[in-house]
């Protein structure tokens, strides 16, 4: 029969299954925690000390939730840099676009290339200073980014006007990093809801 | 109001030397005189979230005679966090007594 303590590590373990690594250290480190305060128990040994060891310590849940908490900040610090030098791309193949083409701005491409941006720009600068954790505002600063790289993309008609290397390669990266920053706002996503559902008042009972 | 201060609290603690969970909780305890009552685990995302940011580091070690366990460290950072978060603290409390104090005079 296993004792509290053995089914307190288990149900961390469990908590902490969206960072396997973490869960593996974790486990290991709080149930050497556990048992150094079920030691020091004046009722040691019994299922009473290993009891009041798991008591003192917190809900699974809980720490499991600050743990997530923690890994949200890391990954939206990660997508605002990703984000940043995403419109500093942008902004520089846009840029070398109109100095090539030298075309009609007020066509339909070129204004969505220019007025998506700067939408984009805008947003992601708002939301800097007031809503960081903002996942509404990540992904309309990636929707202004798509649909101005798109339309700058197909304003150019890169590869059928035969555009130099330059103009090339910085419509390149523009499209590798719009994808690096949808994969970090999708990943974003994932890791606050599962904080959503660790906080969810009515589930704190089954952390323990 | 504690768990904004848990990090510079937990930086203090390791001060003396490299110390693992169970220490560092006990330390804590005895210096707050139980004063600060948090369950215990609440430390551990605290030790996470400052070796992530380079201001402890940790390390596996196992004694002669016991139990393999992860013990932290401060580094040079932490020392300078702990440092700082020590004048930011006392310019606070300096200025919350002065706050409290002046509806007496």
């Amino acid at each position: 029969m296993s004792g509290a303590i053995d089914d307190y590590v288990a149900s961390l373990r469990r908590e902490l299954a969206f960072d396997p690594a973490l869960a593996g250290r974790l486990a290991s480190e709080v149930e050497d925690h556990l048992r150094d305060a079920a030691e020091a128990d004046p009722a040691w040994p019994s299922p009473e000390a290993e009891r009041r060891a798991v008591e003192r310590f917190g809900l699974s849940r809980e720490i499991a939730a600050q743990f997530a908490i923690d890994a949200v900040d890391r990954h939206a610090r990660r997508t605002w840099i990703t984000l940043a030098v995403t419109v500093v791309v942008t902004f520089i193949a846009m840029r070398l676009r109109v100095i090539w083409l030298d075309d009609d701005v007020l066509s339909p491409a070129p204004l969505i290339d220019r007025y998506a941006f700067i939408a984009a720009l805008t947003v992601g600068v708002i939301a800097w200073f007031a809503f960081r954790r903002s996942l509404a505002a990540l992904a309309i600063c990636l929707g202004g980014l798509v649909a101005s790289i798109s339309a700058g993309i197909v304003r150019a008609d890169l590869f059928a006007n035969g555009a130099p290397v330059h103009v090339l390669l910085s419509a390149a990266g523009e499209v590798a990093l719009v994808g690096v920053l949808s994969f970090h706002v999708i990943g974003l996503g994932r890791r606050l809801r599962r904080t959503a559902v660790l906080r969810r008042p009515g589930l704190e009972r089954e952390g323990q | 109001m504690l768990k904004g201060h848990l990090d510079a609290i937990v930086l203090a603690a390791l001060e003396a030397g490299p110390a693992h969970g169970y220490a560092i909780i006990e330390t804590i305890k005895q210096r707050s005189a139980g004063t600060f009552d948090l369950p215990e685990g609440t430390v551990y995302p605290a030790l996470h979230r400052l070796e992530q940011a380079g201001l402890l580091s940790s390390a596996w070690t196992t004694p002669p005679n016991g139990r393999r366990r992860r013990v932290y460290s401060l580094t040079k950072a932490g020392s300078a966090a702990l440092g700082e978060r020590r004048k930011a603290w006392s310019r606070f409390s300096q200025a919350v007594d002065t706050a409290l104090e002046g509806g007496r005079a």
